[in-house]
Formats: C-alpha cells, sequence, structure tokens
C-alpha cells in the first residue's frame, strides 16, 4: 500500500501541492497528466530522492516520510532505463541483490527466473551497450524487480520503445503485477495505457490532483473541462445551464445547455457557466428524422471521415464542430461521405456536465 | 606542425643506444629522475586524495561559494612559475608561520624535499582537479539515485557507480597532473634547487658544462613525457577523442 498524506513538494520553480492518494496493497495506479505538471517529480518525491516541503509518505502503514531512498524498500524503473553502462546485463540485474549480485545461489537463480520471464536469457552476459530500447527496458524492469521489492513505481516505462514492443511489454507487465502482487504506481501521459493498466487513475495538473477515481469512472465522468480535454472524451462544449421549469428547484433538473451556435436538452445538477461534455460513441447518427428515447437531434454535415480500424470518428458541423464515433460497418452501410447531411441525436443523460 | 615536431625529432635522433647508456651509467642523473617520479608521484596522490572529493563537489552541488572556489581551484594555471615559487617560499619558508609551526614537526621545505612536493601540488593539483571535475560531469546523476532505490547508501552508490564510470576520466587526469609536476622547472628552482629533480638536473649541466652535458638528460624525459602522452591518449574514450 502507499499513502501520500497532504504532500508538499518544491523543485526549483515547480510545486506539488495537496497531494493526497491511497494505493492499496496490490493495487496499480496510474499518474496521468500532461508534460510538466509534476509527475516525475511525484514519484521522485515518494521514492525519497526529492525533499519534501509537508506531507508524509506511508508505504505499508509504515511512515518513511524520513527514511533515505535506499530503505523504502520499492523498486523504480525510469524512462531513460538508467541502466549502469559498466556492468553486464547480468550485473545490472543482480545489482540490487545481496552479496553484491554476484552469480552465487539465489542469487543467480533469481537472475535467471526473472532473464526467463521476460525473456532476456540470451542478453545475460552482454553489455548494456548495443541493446534495443526494448531491450533496455526489460533489463531495467528485471533490475528494479530482483531485490523483491513491495512496491514499484514506473516512470513512462514505455515511452521510448515502438508500439508493437508497447503492447507486449504492456501485457507483460500486468502479468508480472498480478504474479508479484506489487503495489505498482506508474506514471504516463497516455490514458489509453491507464484505461489498459490501472485499477485506479489520478489526473495530474499543474502540480495538484485534478481527480481520481476507477479509470472507468474519470473517463465516464470527468470532473473538469480540463480531465475531459486531457484524456480525450472528445466534444468539450462551453456554455451556460438554464432550467428548463423555471419555479421548480429539484436536483437534478431538466435544462438547457446553451453554448455558440448550439442548444442542447440536459439533466442538470446546477445552473450557470459549464462545460459539457459528449462522448463520441453516444452521438447516434442516421439519414432520415426518426422519432426516439433521444431528446437531442440536431442537423448536421459531414466534414471529415477518419478510419481507424473497427470504428470510423464523424468530424461533423452542426453550426460547431462535434465529433461522433460509429462503427466502421455502419459508416460503409450508411456510404457516409464528406459534405452528406446526416441527423444526430443524443440522450439528454449522455451529456455529461462538469 | 613542423615547429613542434622538429625540435622533438631532432633531440630523439640524439637518443642512441650509446648516449641512453652513458646517461643511466651516470649516478647523478639516476638519483635526480628517481627523486622526480617520487615526488611527481607524491604529489598526484596527494592532489587526488584531496581533489577528488573537491571535484565530485564542484560536478554534483550546487552551493553558497561554488564559483568561488572553482575559481580559486583554477588560479594556478595563470601565475607564472617563478611567482607562484616566491609565494610558495614567503608562505612555507621557516620565518612564516605557517613554515614555523610546521618545521616543528620535522617538516621543512625550502631546500628539502617536502619543498619539491608543494611547488608540484601547487602547478599540478587545478590539472586534476579540472579532469576529475569534468569526468564525474560525463555520469549521469540519476544512475546514483537509481543504485539508492536498489539499496545503496550514498558512499556505496558513489563507490560501485560513479567511481568506476569516472574512473578512467580521473586517471587520465592524474596522469596529466603527474606529468605537470615532472616537468615543473620555475617554481621549484626557486623553493628547493637542491636536492635536484630533473628538470633543475638538465639546467643545471647546461648552465655549467653545456650542451653535450644536458642532452641525455633532457632525451630522457623527454622519453618520459611521450610515454605518458600516449598513455593519457589510450585512456580517453573513443568518442572524445
Amino acid at each position: 500500500m502507499i499513502r501520500l498524506v497532504d504532500l508538499q513538494v518544491q523543485v526549483g520553480g515547480f510545486h506539488l501541492r495537496n497531494i493526497s492518494l491511497e494505493v492499496p496493497r496490490g493495487g496499480y495506479a496510474l499518474i496521468i497528466g500532461p508534460t510538466g505538471s509534476g509527475k516525475t517529480t511525484l514519484l521522485e518525491a515518494i521514492a525519497g530522492h526529492a525533499p519534501l516541503r509537508a506531507g508524509r509518505v506511508f508505504m505499508h502503514d509504515d511512515d518513511v516520510t524520513r527514511l533515505p531512498p535506499e530503505r523504502r524498500g520499492l523498486g523504480f524503473v525510469y524512462q531513460q532505463y538508467h541502466l549502469f553502462p559498466h556492468l553486464t546485463v547480468r550485473h545490472n540485474i543482480g545489482y540490487g541483490l545481496p552479496g553484491r549480485g554476484s552469480n552465487n545461489g539465489n542469487n543467480g537463480d533469481r537472475i535467471e527466473e526473472l532473464a526467463e520471464l521476460l525473456a532476456i536469457t540470451p542478453l545475460l552476459d552482454r553489455p548494456i551497450r548495443g541493446l534495443s530500447g526494448g531491450e533496455q527496458q526489460r533489463v531495467a524492469l528485471a533490475r528494479a524487480l530482483a531485490p523483491r521489492p513491495s512496491i514499484l513505481l514506473l516512470d513512462e516505462p514505455f515511452a521510448a520503445v515502438d508500439p508493437a514492443t508497447r503492447q507486449v511489454l504492456r501485457r507483460e507487465l500486468r502479468q508480472l503485477h498480478e504474479r508479484e502482487g506489487i503495489t505498482t504506481l506508474q506514471v504516463t501521459h497516455d490514458f489509453d495505457e491507464a484505461l489498459r493498466l490501472g485499477d485506479l487513475v489520478a489526473v495530474l495538473s499543474e502540480g495538484r490532483i485534478a481527480q481520481s477515481g476507477t479509470p472507468e469512472q474519470v473517463f465516464r465522468y470527468p470532473n473538469s473541462a480540463f480531465v475531459a480535454r486531457f484524456i480525450g472524451t472528445g466534444n468539450v462544449i462551453a456554455g451556460t445551464v438554464e432550467r428548463s421549469e423555471s419555479g421548480s428547484d429539484t436536483v437534478p433538473f431538466p435544462g438547457r445547455f446553451k453554448a455558440e451556435n448550439l442548444v442542447l436538452d440536459v439533466v442538470a445538477e446546477r445552473e450557470g457557466p459549464s462545460h459539457a461534455v459528449v462522448r463520441p460513441e453516444d452521438i447516434v447518427l442516421s439519414l432520415a428524422e426518426h422519432r426516439d428515447s433521444a431528446r437531442n437531434h440536431k442537423e448536421g454535415t459531414v466534414v471529415r471521415l477518419e478510419r481507424g480500424g473497427p470504428v470510423t470518428l464523424v468530424h461533423l458541423d452542426v453550426g460547431r464542430p462535434l465529433i461522433a464515433s460509429i462503427t466502421s460497418t455502419s459508416a460503409e452501410d450508411m456510404s457516409l461521405r464528406a459534405g452528406m447531411r446526416v441527423i444526430l441525436s443524443f440522450k439528454a443523460t449522455a451529456i455529461h456536465l462538469v | 606542425m613542423l615547429f613542434i615536431i622538429g625540435p622533438l625529432l631532432r633531440l630523439l635522433l640524439l637518443a642512441s643506444p650509446q648516449t641512453l647508456g652513458d646517461a643511466l651509467r651516470d649516478a647523478e642523473l639516476r638519483d635526480s629522475i628517481a627523486l622526480t617520479i617520487v615526488t611527481a608521484t607524491l604529489a598526484t596522490l596527494l592532489a587526488a586524495l584531496l581533489g577528488v572529493p573537491l571535484a565530485y563537489l564542484l560536478a554534483r552541488r550546487s552551493f553558497p561559494g561554488h564559483r568561488i572556489i572553482q575559481g580559486i581551484v583554477d588560479l594556478p594555471v595563470v601565475i607564472p612559475h617563478p611567482v607562484a615559487g616566491i609565494a610558495l617560499l614567503l608562505f612555507l619558508g621557516r620565518r612564516s608561520p605557517v613554515g614555523s609551526v610546521l618545521a616543528q614537526f620535522g617538516l621543512e621545505f625550502v631546500s628539502h624535499v617536502p619543498g619539491i612536493v608543494a611547488a608540484m601540488l601547487f602547478v599540478s593539483a587545478p590539472i586534476l582537479v579540472s579532469g576529475a571535475r569534468e569526468a564525474f560531469r560525463g555520469v549521469d546523476p540519476q544512475l546514483e539515485r537509481v543504485a539508492r532505490t536498489l539499496g545503496d547508501t550514498a558512499w556505496s552508490a558513489f563507490r560501485r557507480v560513479t567511481l568506476p564510470l569516472a574512473g578512467r576520466g580521473i586517471l587520465a587526469g592524474s596522469i596529466l597532473a603527474w606529468a605537470r609536476s615532472i616537468s615543473e622547472f620555475g617554481s621549484i628552482v626557486i623553493l628547493t634547487y637542491n636536492p635536484k629533480v630533473a628538470s633543475i638536473f638538465i639546467f643545471d649541466r647546461f648552465t655549467a658544462f653545456g650542451l653535450p652535458a644536458a642532452v641525455p638528460a633532457a632525451v630522457i624525459l623527454l622519453l618520459v613525457a611521450l610515454a605518458v602522452f600516449l598513455l593519457v591518449r589510450l585512456l580517453q574514450p573513443e568518442d572524445r577523442r
């Protein structure tokens, strides 16, 4: 378990403020955020490399706030791997093992075991120079895991490998996590990775946690326009909420969301300036208008189609740009083309107001 | 190019087995070369002992006075060697406060071996410190952090990662400092003319007996210098050559 209580960190001119987060034992949490949001600094603070101005760090109920990095019992995998260039692969992996990571007895077994698990056995006696990015990544992972840490910190571990290798490594990492039961905290700027890997996500923005929760929660219900835009929810529209039936004061209430060139029927909880978040897959496209339970029907023009395998993104103009996503099969069925007039419909409840 | 190679080649061509044999049979010359090597080695060890930790601090930490200390370390490079010799004489001489205290502990500098070491240390330490500093700068500080998370204390991370990686650079800097000590003349001639190190021996022979008497010793010193040069070249990593 990792528990951060009201962490304040300052490194140079950069601040992390009021960081509180709990990763349960054996959990897999991801910290996502744009470049410069403080993700790496947060990991360094947890590892004990960056001095805290305030707050406490707990690991499995032990307060480690004042412990030096070597006594925190954690593994750290850096974005640029940082393998020791003067040692072989074997000695890199064995570095953190007792007895100088030599090849004797248990140490040798642990090195062989990890090498086999990560498919790098043939590399064991090679120097670091000349390894590919993916190979270095595996060695870095094996090196961090060798001393059996109970906590693993990963700083964008897949940023520097090609997409195919990334997918394989992701799957292996998740398997390793389940096998070794390590509480894992990973930093990424890729929300897709968070959806695939994490039990818990925290979105970091300018040194603060903007939102945390399960990936599904954060994806479904972003709590701010920033989070919605950052995780790529699709349509984030600025506007104002008004009550449809004035006088009633029920919550939630049926309302109207007014934005530039667009009015939507919504279910709202408060009035005033707001952002409407509409996920592209919640917008249904049809060629002719037909009455259904959806409250919002808009006529629009297809601007551009963006085919991405099984799903096609449709860029539309309804007086303002909107994006819908439909299966590529139905795009074929409707023979969608740029310039076509289509009807967009979506439920009032599919509009998430933040 | 020719200006550098020409004189050296001219001197080397005189290095027949005959002259070298003569030179090595000269007991005085043998003694002075031995003295030079011993004192230069002592000066280099002292410089390394004090200079390597300082170089690490200068490379890795920022602290108040960083630039000032950096400047002080580099200062001897711009001071003419006889001036350094005079300054050292005033500082370490028997009538100076420091020199008189040290003399009570049996450490005499003027016209004694420690004077040679002191002069060599003064002129060669900056070379060692800047060499070691650059070597430390060439090692990614993140590597030490990785070692810390793998269970190393700050000291063992330094010993197991940074020192081995900076080792070649530090060694190259030490050899350059050693060579600088071997070639020192200006400050030693003021502080400790006797016993004579090789460079003073050559000067002495030249002034007393003329050119032919100075040549064998000069050839030997040149050969030592060339060997050092080759060694440093071999130590430098390929990408920086």
